[in-house]
């Protein structure tokens, strides 16, 4: 039932998807609210998101096809289709983003190798094909000796990929939200926390429910899941505490806007309370840890709280004036400091989700990414 | 001032001289009966400094490329703040809604009666160190053989990654947006949009010497877009558009690696700073205060 009502709930994002995917090719960025000061917005920001689903994805599945941790056993497969699919979703969020997507080839054939974007293009090219031959080892040829060596690799082009995010917005040093030396740290972590989540939903929501290991699985990525989001809200504090502290202006007005400001209500409501404080509230009580419903719908729910945090790193670092007096300097069209996202925006995100739901529910049910089970959810 | 009868083609050869021909022609009919001869003209304004820099930049166009080194002087003590140069750009670079390349900054200082403004003109600084290149993955933007930041539109991916590492927030995306939007069209006895169109759209500018044709999904339209010192103009052997139309003369241009420049002198001046260059982005752009 719940499946069905996921591809439901799949199928009618699409739909809505399809709109925006029309206007978006047949008016190109003119509706969108992103401009020319708030260069980044939503699609950049579920980019983020996504890429660190999937980057965490693979870290993931390491502990059960690569460290072959016993509690782990039989989870592997799945989380790796789940990460291919948000690296899709990750990659058409981007691409979309481009003025000139056509163009794309020329990061590959004329590239400038001194630049994040190119390295990440390349890492993620790279990445996109490890976790491929890495799917199909692990569900045609789980016993190839090549298996082990793929996943070593991934692992490091995942934390590679993950950490060079980070480093996009660090390397900014006109955006002191952004220019923290921290920051590929930082994001390896965030995306270790959203590959758990992920899994957690996976298992919990779409797992076989007869795996007799599943309680305990559960219990142990719950565990696992709390403790990499109570990190990340720890680097967090770190980075807003020492910000308001040494009272940088532009640093301490884009965290006022998070705290107090226009994104207050994303983050006390959305990160806060509904991505945090709930999903540490149910999870630490082994009861509903080891539930499916339970665990699956937390894990669903610090994934929200993660995409709003990637959204809150992204649009504060770009709706402060790097000069004060621009916002009244000039007036035109995509011309503002403010920003929320167009209905076009939500639309084309929404169809990427859609799209990422379906893909990978089609997954499950026409690979064998899950051992055989005579119960599913 | 005492009042005399001067008449208006002699207040109007007088700004002319000292201003542009525009206002001149806008403002001479007011100063009739003002005694012109009490006006004071500072020295670097005598003989007018676009005559100056007109030979010199001449003189700089005989160089090889790699031996000038362009550089824009803006006196702040002269900005009126009247955004002359602002629209001057826009109209000169024929810039769509939304695409602005140097817009004046306008800051209210003090409070009632006790009250100036002060006006920041800002267009790229053009950094010897720029931020904004080697963050390009494709190489669109870098700096030319004259020191000039300049973008490649049929190379540009349009990832705005430029946009996020300038510092002065001197790059704005080209949107696709035209003035004649949502205007009416195919109206009896009127020229509608499509056939008012064709200024915005049939050789829109001629930015870095080449006449482009603004189309959909077409270059500069989803590129981004800067000020180039209106390199176009300069080759040619005219001051970029924003420099003739200032009617202060407050910013000025030219070729610092000439000693008897008028710019050499003015970035010589103890009163001189640059935006923000604790961020080692050695702007090309000077200020004087």
């Amino acid at each position: 039932m719940l499946k069905k009502l996921t591809y439901l709930f799949g199928a009618l994002a699409l739909a809505f998807g399809l709109w925006g995917f029309y206007n978006r090719f047949a008016f190109g960025h003119e509706n969108a609210a992103y401009g020319s000061y708030v260069v980044w917005g939503l699609w950049v920001a579920m980019y983020l998101f996504f890429a660190g689903c999937a980057a965490g994805g693979f870290m993931v599945a390491t502990l059960d096809l690569l460290f072959q941790i016993k509690v782990f056993k039989g989870t592997g497969k799945a989380v790796l289709w789940a990460a291919l699919v948000c690296l899709g979703a990750a990659l058409l969020s981007i691409w979309l983003d481009l003025g000139h997507l056509e163009r794309v080839w020329k990061v590959y054939l004329e590239g400038n190798p001194r630049s994040l974007v190119f390295q990440m293009v390349w890492g993620y090219t790279i990445f996109g094909v490890i976790l491929l031959i890495t799917l199909y080892l692990a569900i045609y040829k789980p016993q190839h000796p090549f298996l082990k060596v793929i996943m070593w690799i991934g692992l490091v082009v995942a934390l590679f990929i993950s950490g060079a995010v980070g480093a996009l917005l660090g390397v900014n040093a006109a955006r002191p939200f952004w220019h923290i030396g921290l920051f590929p740290v930082q994001f390896p972590v965030f995306s270790l926390a959203s590959g758990a989540a992920m899994l957690l939903m996976v298992l919990g929501l779409f797992g076989p429910r007869d795996d007799p290991n599943r309680p305990q699985q559960l219990w142990v990525l719950s565990v696992a899941s709390v403790v990499l989001l109570v990190v990340k809200l720890y680097f967090m504090w770190a980075d807003y505490s020492q910000s308001l502290y040494g009272n940088v202006p532009m640093n301490v007005a884009s965290i006022n806007q998070v705290l107090y400001g226009r994104y207050w209500w994303a983050f006390w409501i959305l990160q806060i309370l509904i991505g945090s404080l709930i999903p540490i509230f149910f999870l630490v009580q082994p009861k509903f840890a080891r539930h499916n419903g339970w665990a699956g719908w937390m894990g669903l729910l610090m994934l929200v709280g993660y995409a709003v945090a990637r959204a809150l790193i992204i649009f504060p670092g770009l709706t402060v004036p790097e000069l004060d007096l621009l916002t009244t300097a000039f007036s035109g069209p995509h011309l503002s400091f403010d920003y929320f996202p167009s209905l076009m925006e939500w639309a084309v995100t929404a169809g990427t989700v859609g799209l990422a739901i379906l893909g990978y529910l089609l997954g499950i049910d026409y690979l064998p990414l899950f051992p055989k089970s005579t119960k599913e959810a | 001032m005492n009042k005399t009868s001067a008449p208006s083609t002699e207040a109007a050869a007088m700004l002319e001289k000292y201003s542009s021909e525009v206002f001149a022609g806008i403002v001479a009919p007011a100063l009739e009966n003002l005694d012109l001869s009490a006006l004071q003209v500072s020295p670097e304004a005598s003989p007018d400094v676009i005559l100056r820099m007109q030979e010199e930049l001449k003189r700089a166009l005989k160089k090889k490329p790699e031996e000038r080194r362009w550089v824009m002087v803006i006196d702040l003590r002269r900005c009126i703040g009247c955004h002359a140069c602002t629209i001057a750009c826009v109209a000169e670079n024929k810039l769509p809604p939304g695409v602005v390349y140097r817009p004046v900054l306008t800051e209210e200082i003090g409070k009632y009666p006790n009250v100036s403004m002060r006006f920041i003109p800002r267009p790229c600084m053009q950094c010897d160190n720029p931020p904004c290149t080697p963050v390009c993955p494709v190489n669109a933007t870098f700096k030319n053989e004259e020191g000039v930041v300049v973008v490649d539109y049929d190379q540009c991916i349009g990832c705005r990654a430029c946009i996020t590492a300038c510092p002065y927030a001197a790059r704005t995306f080209d949107f696709g947006e035209t003035y004649l939007k949502n205007t009416p069209d195919n109206l009896p006895f009127l020229f509608g949009q499509s056939a008012a169109d064709g200024y915005e759209r049939n050789g829109a500018a001629f930015e870095y010497g080449e006449s482009i044709v603004r189309e959909k999904d077409r270059s500069p339209i989803g590129n981004v877009r800067k000020c180039h010192f209106c390199l176009h103009r300069v080759k040619e052997g005219m001051l970029p558009a924003c420099v003739t139309t200032c009617i202060g003369r407050a910013t000025l241009f030219g070729d610092a690696n000439d000693p008897d420049s008028l710019v050499s002198e003015m970035i010589a001046l103890p009163n001189v700073m640059r935006l923000k260059e604790d961020l080692g982005t050695e702007p090309r752009v000077y200020y004087i205060l």
